[in-house]
């Protein structure tokens, strides 16, 4: 086992522990925070794959966190209204069942990440970072503008979206669905990037003239993994809509994209478990420090700074060493 | 005469003014070393440039195996079996020796889109990458990373993956360059080896070398090719020893 595995593994229990904690404690707005963590965790987890194997560095992952929400949004509104999202040509219904609100959010980050990335990947660095800026922000407005579904006031559904077997209303059993998710996603991603498909990303970000000599055309590669990216970031948008039972266009604005650049940058680049540090990092300074100062994000920068001149690997990089490929 | 596996026909590139490649036809048979030389700013760079599809020719044609490759990219006409090392080492730095040469067997079998199978655990990767790497001496250097190996392991490295390629022909870009007498004297041999694979088309600054390995040999002069033919001609051609060898002595 080496030392990332051990520390990966600490994480892990303290994710179980932490809450069952916080419910014995009758503390169940800990368990909220933590329900926190594990969703903009998720949401690392997404931009990681993007970010730390393919070295691309989205600055408009909350177009696709937005979206998931959305998609929750629309879908659990016209549901708990009666009232069909289509009637003609063939009546569509909204819905409040998760395991249906979870695809559709996941296909509808698909479509946009498969646009946003097909005209974005043709520019590289600063160029890359504006453009998907720039699309994210289009929808950031386009959601502000649109009244239908609450325009700037946003969003808000009565009741959390249901799952088979589970109480979603029961805090613990609502983290419980979001931590197995994530652990999903983490697992999804450590798959990735030791398979072939990881090798060529991973080579895509070091050396584009390499992998094209070998034969692979690296276009099509980082297109797949910015969509793969955005589903798994997108997940996390819709789970984040009901965690607050509310969607808001802010889901979609650039201090979204630049939360979850932050959260990726303080765990770790490229690190398996890296988002969830910097998750948990980020939201018990928020908490914690919030409640002392107004100005509690200035520490947080003062982090921030340390972590990109000083530990380059984040956090788990300071533990753990460096990053070992595939 | 068969068919050469690689053809350039009328190759032109003007950079404004500049000519820097100038009607240059040149062709690559089976199991030859055809070396490429020519002093700096002949436009060498240029015409490898434009056969790997880096660079739009503004007139000719390239044909690999008699099949018209001008039209595909980069990574098209690698596939069609065009395995090239380059002039400055390009490898992947943060992989191992043993994962850069998984990449270029992946490369060569397609299948880049599988998600979920650890690519460390495919006996169709790392089978054919272990043999590479032996085949130019690398086998005990297979797991340290690529950025950290010496600067020969790197150019025998380039060689492994130009050979998990299975290329029909190989571009080598200045193997040699940067090379110690030893390195070169290992790698001139492995190069001999090599041609039994695929013909080469070596560009070369190493005149030793190029006269120790190359079958033929063509002049390029200011994007003019002055020049073909065995090594013995070359070393007697007049136009040549004003040009370019004259220097040296």
């Amino acid at each position: 086992m080496t030392r990332e595995t051990l520390i990966n593994a600490i994480i892990v229990a303290a994710l179980v522990i932490a809450p069952l904690a916080a419910f014995a404690a009758d503390e169940p707005f800990l368990i909220t925070l933590a329900t926190k963590v594990v969703i903009f965790a998720m949401a690392g987890v997404g931009l990681n794959i993007a970010l730390g194997l393919g070295g691309m560095v989205s600055f408009g992952h909350a177009a696709f966190f937005g979206l998931g929400g959305y998609a929750t949004g629309i879908l659990a509104s016209h549901a708990l209204n009666y009232e069909p999202i289509f009637e003609a040509p063939f009546l569509i219904e909204g819905t409040t069942q998760m395991l249906i609100i979870w695809p559709v959010a996941m296909i509808a980050a698909a479509i946009a990440a498969v646009f946003i990335g097909a005209l974005s990947l043709r520019t590289s660095g600063i160029f890359f970072i504006m453009i998907t800026l720039a699309f994210a922000q289009m929808l950031y407005y386009f959601a502000i503008s649109w009244p239908a579904y609450g325009g700037e006031d946003g969003l808000s559904i009565y009741v959390r979206s249901e799952f088979p077997g589970v109480n979603t209303l029961e805090p613990l059993q609502f983290f419980a669905l979001c931590l197995a998710l994530l652990l999903g996603a983490i697992w999804f991603a450590s798959r990735l990037a030791s398979s072939r498909f990881g090798l060529a990303l991973q080579a895509a970000r070091q050396n584009d003239q390499r992998l094209q000599a070998v034969g692979v055309a690296p276009f099509n590669i980082r297109l797949t993994a910015f969509v793969i990216s955005a589903v798994i970031t997108g997940l996390a948008g819709a789970l984040f809509a009901d965690l607050n039972r509310f969607v808001a266009p802010t889901m979609l604005d650039w201090h979204t994209s630049g939360l979850i650049i932050v959260l990726v940058i303080l765990g770790g680049v490229g690190r398996l478990f890296g988002p969830v540090v910097g998750a948990a990092i980020y939201i018990l300074l928020e908490h914690y420090l919030g409640g002392v100062t107004d100005f509690w994000q200035l520490p947080l920068g003062v982090l921030l700074l340390l972590t990109v001149l000083f530990a380059r690997g984040g956090v788990i990089g300071l533990l753990a060493g460096e990053r070992r490929n595939v | 005469m068969s068919e050469p596996i690689l053809k350039v026909a009328g190759l032109a590139k003007s950079f404004g003014a500049l000519r820097a490649t100038d009607d240059v036809s040149l062709d690559l048979r089976a199991g030859e070393i055809h070396a490429l030389i020519g002093p700096n700013g002949a436009g060498k760079s240029t015409l490898i440039k434009q056969i790997v599809g880096e660079l739009r020719q503004d007139a000719g044609t390239i044909r690999l195996s008699g099949e018209e490759i001008t039209p595909l990219t980069t990574a098209q006409r690698a596939k069609r079996g065009l395995g090239r090392s380059f002039q400055i080492s390009s490898i992947a730095p943060e992989f191992t020796v043993m994962e850069n040469v998984m990449l270029a067997v992946q490369g060569a079998t397609g299948r880049s889109f599988r998600f979920f199978r650890k690519a460390a655990n495919d006996k169709a990767l790392t089978g054919p990458a272990r043999d590479h790497l032996a085949r130019v001496g690398l086998a005990d250097r297979a797991d340290i990373r690529a950025a950290d190996v010496s600067h020969g392991e790197r150019r025998a490295l380039e060689v492994a993956m130009a050979l998990a390629f299975h290329p029909k022909a190989f571009l080598l870009d200045e193997p040699m360059a940067g090379m110690g007498t030893e390195g070169t004297a290992r790698l001139t041999e492995l190069l001999a080896d090599l041609k039994t694979e695929a013909p080469i088309l070596l560009i070369e600054h190493d005149m030793d070398a190029v006269f120790a390995l190359a079958d033929r040999i063509s002049v390029l002069v200011y994007g003019r090719v002055i020049a073909t033919g065995s090594v013995d001609e070359i070393r007697s051609d007049p136009e040549v020893r004003a040009a370019y060898l004259g220097d040296e002595e």
